[in-house]
């Protein structure tokens, strides 16, 4: 599903430049629930960035889905990320100003899909997240736990084969946090690749591999696999 | 994306800061509504100038310019009455011609009793009474017998009957007009409006006035066509008429009422095009006040924007979207606009009593042309919108 070759990523501070990603190889397969972990400023954004098609690396290949989108243009970027990625943010990212119903048929807007089709997608998105009584509701007038539950049914109305979550879990609390984790282990038991960055170990539990991340180079971390791969 | 879809976006996009569109959009509103003011006062200006030149009830004035070869052979000939009565009698038999209005004029000294006074001395024909409306405010009017016997009678000005009878009722008195006795028979309506001052007039029968100053000419014709089509022909034929008759050229004409028009709409369209640069200038303002706007809702919606490139949006759906949602203020703000100049200039038309005309030529390119300000003026902020930077846009607090 996911491959990176080589992956390097610098950005310019002042006139120095300063490599954030460092020579990052990595093979996700389909289907796989991934935790990628490391210390804050690792580059565990960064990285989800590039794979999620809203950076560009400095230098190496990425292929997503067997394609090479490393060179993809900005027009092709936005498609990808339109149609074969979902993304969970940690400040949920909803637009205040639209119900949770509209927030959830942005991407299909952006897919040209019809207003019927739109609706009815999103409700069953939204009924699968258990907020059939919330679809009118405005962000503000939800929880942190339903505007995350949102996100995710927004993440996946255009059905796209791989979620990416960057610290979907940092702004809620234990419970809720497990109950998210769980509509995540759901989406993956349906099919549907998960990566999710996270601090907190009892997050990463529901992963069946962890990636460690530490000064922009992927540690392979023994202990993890043999405690979560079965 | 549709474009309705877009426009229902922005309405929403628009209606979250209410106040600040309305107040955007009113640099739009008073730019459009200033320009249809001044187009349909221009427009109502013009119509009525060139009605006003062919008169109320297509009539058409005749006048007389010797040519200097005349004027050679006899230097006298401006003081003498250019039209004779049997060119009035074949001017009536014309068939674009519904009737011939003639009179002639001379200042005359009139007397009652010991006070004198001068006076313009009018004979009348009893077309010309139709057509001018000669309204009597005491006594009565010229009748058909008065016309056809020629009787010793006469309409007075009020402005005559205040310096000659000094209050007392003029009626049924005798003044001497060049030593001849005349009976006064009514006194006229003091003329209405603000530039009318009255002056001291005295009318008569034609028949009556010829017999007075031994002159049976006519200072003044003008002719009455059946209808606004036929004025211009009946002109024409009228003047080449009297021409054949007195065996001029070209010394009896009509005015050309195509040439005047035209002068008219010129004056109209150059006052139009300066006052409509002025409105156009206050557009202009307008539409840099609509960029402004816009370029602080793309800061503030930075984070928005960086969600929806998240989410799948091109930079071209960004940019549409932007450029669209300016489009959609500066369209409800002309059409606003559009209502507003409309509205004032029915209220200017009404107490200045000047006509507006509301084309809806001028209703649609105002439509167009906000909508044009829009796109112009919201390029710069939608540009700058569409090339923000996800991941920044996304961090942006
Ligand atoms: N656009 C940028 N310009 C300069 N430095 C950046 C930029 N984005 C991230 N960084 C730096 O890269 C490092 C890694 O950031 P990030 O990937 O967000 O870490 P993490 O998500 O692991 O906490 C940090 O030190 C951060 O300051
Ligand atoms: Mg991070």
């Amino acid at each position: 599903m996911i491959r990176l070759e080589s992956i390097t990523k610098s950005f310019l501070v002042g006139k120095e430049s300063i490599d954030i990603l460092n020579n990052i190889s990595l093979i996700i397969e389909e289907g796989e629930f991934v935790a990628i972990m490391g210390p804050s400023g690792s580059g565990k954004s960064t990285l989800m960035n590039i794979i999620g098609c809203l950076d560009k690396p400095t230098s190496g290949q990425y292929f997503l889905g067997g394609e090479d989108v490393s060179n993809y243009n900005d027009k092709e970027l936005a498609r990808v990320r339109n149609q074969s990625i979902g993304f969970v943010f940690q400040q949920f990212h909803l637009l205040p100003r639209l119900t949770a119903m509209k927030n959830v048929e942005l991407p299909m807007i952006y897919a040209g899909i019809s207003k019927s089709e739109r609706q009815s997608r999103a409700e069953d998105a939204l009924r699968k997240m258990g907020l059939e009584d919330r679809m009118d509701h405005l962000p503000n007038a939800l929880s942190g736990g339903q505007k995350q539950r949102v996100a995710i049914a927004r993440s996946i109305v255009n059905r796209p084969k791989l979620i990416l979550a960057d610290e979907p879990t940092g702004a809620l609390d234990t419970k809720t946090s497990m109950a998210i984790m769980e509509q995540f282990r759901e989406l993956n038991q349906e099919g549907v690749t998960v990566v999710v960055v996270t601090h907190e170990p009892e997050v990463a539990e529901y992963a069946n591999r962890t990636i460690l991340v530490r000064d922009g180079m992927i540690q392979v971390s023994a202990a993890a696999e043999r405690g979560q791969r079965t | 994306m549709s474009f309705m879809e877009n426009m229902l976006m922005a309405l929403s996009s628009l209606k979250a800061h209410k106040l600040r569109s309305i107040l955007t959009m009113l640099g739009i509103i008073i730019g459009v509504g200033a320009v249809i003011i001044v187009v349909a006062i221009g427009q109502g200006g013009e119509a009525m100038l060139k009605s006003q030149i062919t008169g109320p009830g297509n009539t058409i004035e005749m006048f007389y310019q010797p040519s200097d070869e005349e004027i050679r052979a006899n230097p006298n000939i401006f003081q003498q009455a250019p039209f004779k009565q049997e060119d009035i009698r074949a001017l009536e038999q014309l068939p674009e011609v519904k009737q011939v209005v003639a009179s002639s004029t001379t200042l005359s000294a009139v007397r009652y009793q010991q006070d004198t006074a001068d006076v313009s001395s009018t004979g009348i024909n009893q077309a010309y009474l139709k057509l001018n409306q000669l309204k009597v405010e005491k006594g009565r009017n010229l009748s058909t017998a008065d016309f056809l016997g020629g009787r010793r009678v006469a309409l007075i000005s009020n402005k005559l009957q205040e310096e000659l009878f000094k209050g007392k009722n003029p009626i049924g008195k005798i003044i001497t007009l060049a030593n001849q006795p005349i009976e006064v028979i009514g006194v006229l309506e003091k003329p209405t409006g603000l530039l009318a001052f009255g002056s001291m007039e005295v009318y008569l029968p034609f028949q009556t006035w010829k017999i007075i100053y031994g002159s049976s000419d006519f200072t003044q014709v003008t002719i009455q066509a059946d209808s606004a089509e036929q004025l211009q022909t009946a002109g024409k034929k009228a003047a080449k008429l009297l021409n054949r008759m007195h065996n001029t050229e070209k010394s009896y004409q009509v005015i050309n009422m195509e040439e005047i028009a035209q002068g008219v709409g010129q004056v109209t369209q150059i006052m139009t095009l300066i006052i409509g640069s002025i409105a156009g200038i206050s557009l202009f303002v307008g539409g840099i006040g609509v960029m402004n706007i816009m370029l602080v809702s793309v800061t503030e919606r930075t984070r928005e924007i960086g969600i929806r490139m998240a989410l799948g949006a091109t930079r071209g759906q960004v940019l549409t979207q932007f450029l669209i949602e300016s489009m959609t203020l500066t369209l409800i703000g002309g059409i606003l606009g559009i209502f507003l100049g409309w509205g004032t200039s029915e209220i200017v038309s009404f107490f200045a009593g000047w006509p507006s005309l509301v084309s809806w030529q001028v209703v649609l390119g105002g439509v167009l042309f906000s909508m044009v300000i829009g796109v112009v003026f919201g390029i710069l902020p939608a540009n700058k919108a569409s090339k923000l930077d996800p991941i920044e846009s996304l961090r942006y607090e």
